[in-house]
């Protein structure tokens, strides 16, 4: 079996299960093996198909929690298994008849075993993944090259000595004391949304590595292609300016005219969504790589700046209720939109100003979205899918997942409701609770699959021991007002420390201002990029000062 | 009318039927505990208890009046000792017609310039037809399509950066 998997510990077996594994083995597993059954929930029980219902071989008793004894077959009810130890020397494993579990009758505890959860495993139906552009090689094998050569993009990405410009662009009005990079935005009239998801991607580690070591050499696009629109470049041009160490704000009046050419829907005065000219942006990357580079070189894997930093990979599975067959597909996506929770919202809590900020069951929190958008949702009745293995149309339940995750990690929160009765939307300004430091283990496919089958112990494709899954936030992007006009405001974190940036102005704040703060877009990088991506940009020492709360008169 | 005995012994039955299901719930979820417990698949929740009790201090202190919040103050200078006034006033030439233009209407002036947005005269331009046809195919960089189900009201606009929000106002930036 594979080596140590990160999201899960295999836990120590009790001298009697080690026991009884010297001794009998997997022959006893293997005999209750036909005896399991599978529901289409994942759940597994046992049946006796001989007996009816199952009862106490001491008291005939049929309440309760029955255990079977796995190496002579009988049953005994909680009460009297220990007479059944005491009576066959050696009988010490059971398994629990309703769940499938084993149970040590000495230690009286739930005891676990890789083997047996494989045997368990075996009875249920797991579904072939189909949608596979990509022929007979099996995902598996994608999938390992894929991350190898993640992998390497990464440790490309993090490297930033190659850069040569970086340090000698500095002129005297630079103060030294404060990041590189951090500069304020001119709004040229409503592009406050602009402003707020450039500053997100010039502080994105990866990203802006990639521009401030020439990853995009002008002279080159140039000669590949004639056409003179490359967002590359543009973004490439606002970059220098930012780094230059010039502190005057930047107007990205050019890189407004490239976007405008390039997403001519978008191309009004007018206010926009955030994530909307975030995708664009990302959009425009791409194609312009798409048209130049060949296409043949890894098959179906972009080699655009913006697939490698922003691209995951997304799992849906979809079972079908009568028989637990699951179809899946792989889906690419650059950033992940979620709902937020609102179920739990109760109007009391409005009047009651006395609760206490604790209270779980009233709080949005951003791993309650992510519980949300990875929860199984039932397909709807008119939603039926055709079922391969029953050859019908049936009910069925779909599940999300992540099958890998970006270096960069966008989260989108979805703050608006529409209401049919109303035909109208509106914006949600419920307050959301973000973590500073993210784990993505539970949202992992490998994770979201086992839990579908109890958390059994089997391995489930993407179980790769090294796959990162800490991230670190480094910019959120904040709305307040509502869908038809409003203002937004980003929020970085560079070298611990938060700056507001509101257009031209950039303030530092506490990190409390953030954690309160009304997120709408929020920025994690892998902690290992975020940690190096500190080092790099260090210039000279900071001063002193801990507290980096400043009140700023008003 | 049924005997007293009889209603007794039928809510008793369903009393122990009842009982009987509850028990066995609850053996299940202390069944699944169990098992998340020792697998480690709960090792995150310290960590995650005290994001969201930072969390909930920050709310507590920010929404404090008495902290000088920097929320409802107005900008002095930035912390390079920069003021800036509410509409951006660098002047540059536009890339489109080569006119001198001020940062804070600079959009609105391109839009003009360009021929794009529901006020100005179209103009059939190498760019435009260029930025259709781009359109018409789908875009490989989209959301996911099992789950997206975003329409074009899904979204949040940004405006001015003078709004009226709850926030704060830091000086005003009309539309024209």
């Amino acid at each position: 079996m594979s080596s140590r998997n990160p999201s899960y510990t295999n836990p120590k077996p009790c001298k009697h299960l080690e026991d009884y594994k010297l001794r009998h083995g997997l022959s006893g597993y293997k005999s209750i093996q036909k005896h399991l059954k599978a529901t289409p929930h994942g759940r597994t029980s046992v049946e006796m198909l001989n007996t009816g219902v199952p009862r106490c071989n001491s008291c005939n008793g049929f309440q309760g929690r029955l255990y079977l004894c796995l190496i002579c077959n009988s049953v005994s009810c909680l009460d009297h298994t220990l007479l059944h130890i005491q009576s066959e020397d050696g009988h010490d494993l059971a398994v629990d008849i309703e769940r499938a579990e084993l149970y040590c009758c000495v230690c009286c505890d739930q005891v676990y075993d890789p083997d047996f959860d494989k045997v368990v495993m075996s009875k249920h139906n797991m579904g072939v993944p189909r949608g596979d552009k990509h022929g007979d090689e099996s995902i598996g094998e994608r999938l390992v090259k894929r991350r190898r050569l993640g992998l390497g993009v990464a440790e490309e990405l993090v490297d930033l000595k190659k850069s040569k410009q970086l340090v000698s662009m500095r002129d005297r009005r630079d103060k030294s004391c404060y990041p590189l990079g951090l500069r304020g935005l001119n709004n040229l009239g409503s592009t406050c949304f602009m402003n707020s998801v450039l500053q997100a991607l010039l502080h994105a580690p990866p990203f802006r590595n990639y521009f401030l070591s020439e990853g995009h050499n002008h002279e080159a696009c140039r000669r590949r292609s004639g056409d003179r629109l490359c967002l590359s470049c543009d973004i490439d041009v606002v970059f220098s300016a930012m780094f230059s160490g010039d502190r005057a704000p930047y107007s990205p009046a050019h890189f407004l005219y490239s976007w405008w050419q390039h997403s001519a829907n978008l191309a009004s005065y007018e206010q926009q969504d955030a994530h909307e000219f975030f995708i664009s942006v990302l959009d425009g990357i791409h194609e312009k790589e798409d048209k130049s580079r060949n296409r043949n070189r890894d098959s179906g894997d972009c080699q655009c700046i913006a697939h490698r930093v922003f691209s995951g990979l997304l799992r849906s599975d979809v079972t079908c209720m009568t028989c637990g067959s699951t179809s899946t597909t792989y889906d690419p996506c650059v950033d992940i939109s979620v709902d937020l929770d609102t179920s739990n919202f109760s109007p009391t809590d409005i009047v009651n100003k006395r609760s206490k900020p604790n209270e779980n069951s009233s709080i949005s929190t951003l791993l309650g979205c992510l519980d949300l958008f990875t929860r199984q949702e039932k397909l709807g009745s008119e939603q039926k899918l055709f079922c391969e293995t029953c050859q019908e149309m049936r009910d069925s339940v779909k599940q999300m997942s992540i099958r890998r995750l970006p270096l960069v990690l966008c989260l989108h929160i979805k703050r608006f409701e529409h209401s049919p009765v109303r035909k109208m939307s509106r914006k949600i300004d419920r307050y959301l609770q973000f973590p500073f430091s993210l784990d993505m283990t539970p949202y992992l496919s490998s994770s979201i699959v086992r839990n579908r089958f109890g958390n059994r112990i089997f391995s489930v494709e993407g179980d790769e021991s090294d796959i990162i899954t800490d991230f670190e936030i480094f910019a959120v992007v904040t709305h307040s007002g509502t869908l038809e006009s409003g203002h937004y405001v980003t929020y970085l974190r560079l070298r611990n420390r938060w700056y507001k940036c509101d257009d031209a102005w950039i303030t530092e704040v506490d990190e409390e201002i953030v954690r309160a703060s009304q997120c709408y877009m929020m920025f994690y990088v892998q902690k290992m990029l975020y940690q190096k991506a500190d080092e790099d940009l260090s210039s000279l020492p900071l001063s002193p000062r801990r507290d980096a709360y400043l009140p700023i008169a008003g | 009318m049924s005997l007293p005995n009889e209603d007794n012994i039928a809510s008793q039955l369903s009393s122990h039927f009842f009982g009987d299901l509850l028990d066995s719930i609850i053996v299940d979820v202390a069944s699944e505990c169990h098992r998340i417990a020792r697998l480690g698949l709960d090792r995150n929740m310290e960590d995650e208890e005290e994001e969201l009790r930072l969390s909930a201090q920050a709310r507590v202190r920010v929404a404090d009046p008495s902290n000088s919040g920097e929320a409802n103050s107005k900008y002095v200078v930035d912390i390079f000792g920069q003021s800036h006034p509410s509409v951006a006033s660098e002047v540059f030439e536009c890339m489109n017609c080569g006119r001198s233009i001020v940062a804070g209407r600079f959009a609105p002036h391109l839009e003009k310039c360009m021929g794009k947005g529901r006020k100005a005269r179209p103009k059939v331009t190498r760019s435009s037809t260029a930025a259709q046809n781009r359109y018409s195919r789908g875009s490989p960089v989209s959301t996911y399509s099992p789950y997206s189900n975003s329409t074009s009201s899904n979204r949040l606009s940004n405006g001015t950066s003078g709004v009226a929000g709850e926030e704060y106002s830091n000086g005003t930036f009309q539309e024209p």
